[in-house]
């Protein structure tokens, strides 16, 4: 344990030296994997789909706040629709609005919650999210979760029945509206992701808010347990063909990934906790104190045992208050060098058989 | 010589200036009262557009079932049902946009204060400074 909070620090150390091309990297990485899957799994407009496009618009991303990344995948997602069917876009494009107006208009700067949820659900890891927003965010953040399960399902939606949407004519517009508004408004499916997902997430800030030991692990894995509940219970009642296999794997990835940042987020010792109770004129305090764990990274200190140190001339002149320091240094210098000549000679060895 | 509680101070003041100034600045030129009714105007005005789009998205969707053998009564409580959401929707809203822009506003004003006052101890500095050349 110890070896991993070293390791912990050490990586503290190095992100906080190189935080601007670290988060970069880490930028440019996520507009790779939104653009990607979008393309990979959307991509009807051949020429957005093409790799040059997704790495250039993640290059493009990387030097702009991750808002500007959300809405270039709004706007791929928009053109790959158009290329299937113009109502689509148009429902699709209604659908964004709202959640701009009904969010996003408040808080932009969260805009990449919605990527994160949408990518989670795009990499068959649904009930990850309930672990790393219940413990990393607020409540507030079931809004953009719901929103980013939103758009993956009706990416999905258009995904799947594709071939039957480019086949409809001009004078079928009509109906290709009307059903895949419907469609995107009853599917069964969607919805109950969304409630597994956001009551999760509930859950797992819920029982993270206490101030009970283990509080992390416990809410990663009670988030986890009420979202497989409610998947499977769900999808059996409806009749859903939901795989309980991505359910149960991600379910597990979820709470593999929730104690990952306990370790980053809230290392703490629980065995060295105290409660104490004190009061003043108006309140009664119950306090429970929990000590941090941190070990401090090892320093190496290199000492020399040979003679005279590089850069330092014969004649230079020391100040009177350094020559202690130097008498010391000298002896101490010696006294090695007397010792590791002695170890390569041998000569302690002889001396301890004489004795 | 550098004068490390001035390049402190400084860092403090360029750093607020990158990342709120310029939003500050906006919403402390207004006074409170004024900030929060215009913002919550605004909400309730986007609020209704939105409204009025799901409400269209859902008559797209659901329309047909809903229209199908519509007498006046029925119509009447879908009327008194859409209306009710509206106003709840509304009042939801206001509530909300108004805590949410007041808070906005209260912490501007005190990182404009904490701004302002790092550039007078500033200012001060460099009164002293320019009093001991003299």
């Amino acid at each position: 344990m110890s070896t991993l909070l070293v390791w912990r620090d050490k990586l503290q150390t190095i992100y906080a030296e190189y935080s601007i091309y670290i988060l970069k990297a880490l930028q440019f990485l996520a507009g790779l994997i939104v653009f990607g899957l979008i393309n990979a799994n959307i991509g009807f407009m051949e020429q957005a789909s093409s790799v040059l496009c997704t790495a250039g618009l993640a290059v493009i991303c990387t030097f702009f706040p991750m808002t500007i990344m959300a809405l270039a995948a709004t706007l791929l997602i928009l053109v790959h629709f158009y290329a299937v069917s113009m109502p689509i876009a148009v429902v699709s494009l209604v659908i964004f609005f709202l959640m701009y107006i009904f969010y996003f208009r408040f808080t932009p700067k969260k805009a990449w919650i919605v990527l994160l949820s949408a990518v989670a659900f795009g990499l068959k890891a649904p009930f990850v999210i309930p672990a790393v927003f219940g413990l990393l965010g607020t409540p507030v953040w079931i809004v953009p979760a719901a929103f980013g399960i939103m758009s993956y399902y009706m990416a999905d939606l258009v995904k799947d029945s594709s071939a039957a949407l480019k086949s409809a004519d001009a004078e079928n517009m009509a109906d290709v509206l009307i059903s895949y508004t419907r469609q995107v408004f009853t599917n069964k499916e969607m919805w109950l992701m969304i409630a597994a997902a956001v009551i999760g997430i509930l859950v797992v800030h819920l029982v993270r808010t206490r101030s009970v030991d283990h509080a992390w692990k416990i809410g990663s894995a009670a988030g986890a347990a009420v979202s497989v509940i409610i998947a499977s219970a769900g999808s059996i009642a409806l009749d859903l063909d939901i795989s309980f296999a991505v359910i149960l794997v991600s379910a597990v990835l979820g709470i593999a990934v929730g104690l990952v940042l306990e370790f980053f987020f809230f290392s703490v010792d629980y065995s060295r906790s105290e409660n104490i109770q004190f009061e003043d004129d108006e309140y009664y305090y119950y306090v429970k104190a929990v000590p941090k764990v941190g070990v401090a990274a090892p320093e190496k200190e290199v000492k020399r045992i040979t003679g005279e140190r590089p850069g330092r001339r014969k004649n230079d002149k020391k100040p009177e208050e350094e020559q202690p320091d130097k008498l010391n240094e000298e002896k101490t210098d010696e006294i090695l060098l007397t010792r590791s000549l002695s170890k390569e000679l041998g000569i302690d060895q002889e001396k301890d058989k004489t004795e | 010589m550098l004068d490390k509680r001035k390049i402190r101070l400084m860092t403090r003041a360029a750093i607020y200036d990158k990342t709120y100034g310029e939003e500050d600045m906006k919403i402390t030129g207004y006074y409170q009262k004024d900030y929060i009714s215009l913002n919550v105007w605004i909400t309730l005005i986007w609020m209704t557009v939105g409204y009025g789009l799901t409400a269209a998205l859902l008559f797209v969707g659901c329309g047909e079932s809903l229209v199908e053998g519509i007498t006046i009564a029925r119509m009447l409580i879908i009327a008194a049902v859409v209306l009710g959401i509206y106003l709840s929707l509304v009042i939801i809203y206001a509530i909300g946009a108004g805590s949410f822009y007041k808070k906005r506003h209260m912490q501007a004003k005190q990182r404009m204060k904490k701004y302002m006052r790092d550039l007078s101890k500033m200012e001060k500095i460099n009164h002293k400074k320019e009093k001991n050349r003299s």
